[in-house]
């Protein structure tokens, strides 16, 4: 693992004009995920960490600050270099697992051959070979966001990023595609910057989490998870984990907003 | 099958029978007897008559769909042309046009393009408005998710938008067909020289009853044929809706 950054953040902020007045969704952001990195923000509803994955992604602008992803600065959409998994699988329900995954690569043009192998190869990976032909409605839940993570790694990009890929799963289910992206992870040696509301999820899965405070959006804390890998479940029931998860809890628990008093829970 | 043939024989003869005894007026109601007479003796019009009608109620179709599909995807585009064009097509659809079919003949002539343009202009909105409305109730994040792959513009709307809400769309179409065979035969009723509305029109007058009744069990032939095409195509391309209906989530 290199410690070159593949995404600088440097003092972002994103002001939205709301009917209420203007809104800042995002206040001095600052942070860097080095390449090859496992990094998860977490934080409250409204913290504004989609906001923040969407700008990285070029779906949307900032208000001022400085953006860049493999060292150029943050335009627009890239394509073949940022993958977007989102949290509802947003597979197309008329084309099969395998077309799924082939559609992004038929939009940037990868040669036909190309395709066909890129997209068997990581249907495999995420372990769905048998299930290339199978229509959306008729996979779980988890095997269609498997298709939406294989959709993205079949971009062979630098960078993944993740917003709530888990949050529409059951716990046991989510806990299981956490230990699966892990080693997927392990597997391509993807930089990953995932947003969940799980705390659980976000050290299990880390190396970096960054905590995030709503009213203005705004990290709180970069917590380094020192925990050793290849990690198992049994590392979620060990007391180094425990002391990692309070810590963060009662960050976001006794936080309070600068400008509301109410802000909400984030749910494990 | 052997019932329902029983059934229908039961009711033809019923239908026969009341009419010779004399207990309806033959000009209200025309006996089966007289409908086949009407049939062997006027069969040639009418069913010249049905063609010009089936190939305006297509043409009608396939013109209000086209253009139907493009006002509805334009004015779908954004919540903002949504919230601004969606009420006048909704209050559009709500006045009865047929009020305007004086004003088609004027402009369009009493030929077959007064009915057709009639036909489009009743038919197209419901098209609209579906399109519009199964465009704007999907997900925000299928058209990121297409930003962030690299589609334009053209490619989203053709490769996503428009199949997800073609299940819309036909359902759209699905009112639009009994509007448009509405359309056409109310016009070939009122101002035209051919067409299974003018000829029952005709009838009507003539107190042709037998040959009013052919001329209605066409009309209704008409709209089975369009119905048929209807769910062909939704079997063809709505099938994965209906599975999938639950796991859309509205934006």
């Amino acid at each position: 693992m290199t410690t070159a950054a593949a995404i600088e953040v440097r003092s972002l902020s994103k002001d939205y004009a709301s009917s209420a007045g203007p809104v800042q969704a995002l206040k001095k952001i600052d942070f860097d995920v080095p390449e090859g990195a496992f990094v998860s923000i977490v934080g409250p509803s409204g913290c504004g960490k989609s906001t923040l994955l969407q700008i990285l992604a070029g779906l949307l602008s900032s208000s001022s600050g400085q953006v860049s992803v493999g060292g150029t600065a943050v335009t627009g959409p890239a394509p073949g270099k940022i993958s977007f998994v989102f949290q509802d699988a947003t597979l197309m329900p008329w084309k099969t697992a395998m077309d799924n995954v082939l559609f992004p690569l038929e939009i940037q043009r990868i040669p036909e051959r190309e395709r066909i192998r890129r997209a068997a190869h990581y249907l495999r990976l995420v372990g769905l070979e048998n299930a290339a032909q199978c229509f959306p409605h008729q996979l779980s839940g988890g095997m269609k966001q498997r298709v939406s993570i294989a959709r993205g790694l079949a971009q062979e990009p630098q960078i993944i990023l993740m917003d709530e890929p888990f949050g529409a799963l059951d716990e046991q289910n989510r806990i299981k595609m956490g230990h699966e992206l892990l080693r997927i992870w392990e597997a391509t040696g993807k930089t990953i910057l995932l947003i969940t509301h799980s705390l659980t999820e976000a050290i299990f899965l880390s190396d970096t989490v960054i905590v995030m405070a709503p009213h203005p959006g705004r990290i709180l804390e970069q917590v380094d998870i020192d925990l050793p890998r290849p990690r198992t479940y049994d590392v979620i029931g060990s007391p180094a984990f425990g002391s990692i998860r309070n810590h963060l809890w009662r960050m976001i628990e006794i936080e309070p907003a600068e400008d509301e008093a109410m802000s909400t829970a984030p749910a494990l | 099958m052997m019932r329902k043939l029983l059934a229908a024989l039961a009711i033809l003869v019923v239908w026969e029978g009341v009419v010779r005894l004399g207990l309806v007026n033959p000009i209200i109601l025309a006996s089966p007897s007289g409908i086949g007479s009407a049939l062997v003796t006027d069969g040639v019009p009418f069913l010249h008559a049905f063609r010009i009608t089936v190939t305006s109620i297509a043409i009608a179709l396939l013109a209000s769909l086209s253009i139907g599909v493009g006002i509805g995807l334009i004015v779908g585009a954004t919540a903002f042309s949504y919230a601004a064009f969606g009420p006048i097509l909704s209050s559009l659809f709500a006045i009865p046009l047929i009020v305007w079919y004086p004003m088609l003949v004027v402009w369009a002539g009493i030929g077959p393009e007064s009915k057709i343009l009639f036909a489009i202009i009743s038919s197209l909105i419901p098209v609209a408005l579906n399109t519009a409305a199964g465009v704007r109730q999907i997900d925000v994040r299928y058209e990121q998710f297409g930003r962030s792959v690299g589609a334009a513009t053209r490619t989203i709307y053709l490769r996503i938008l428009l199949p997800f809400a073609l299940p819309s769309i036909l359902a759209g179409l699905r009112i639009g067909t009994a509007l448009a065979v509405a359309g056409v035969i109310v016009g070939e009723m009122l101002t035209s020289t051919d067409g299974i509305g003018f000829w029952i029109s005709y009838h009507r007058t003539v107190y042709n009853t037998g040959h009013v009744y052919l001329g209605m069990l066409l009309a209704i032939a008409c709209v089975l044929i369009a119905n048929a095409v209807l769910s062909h195509l939704e079997r063809h391309f709505g099938a994965w809706r209906l599975d999938e209906l639950a796991n859309i989530a509205p934006a």
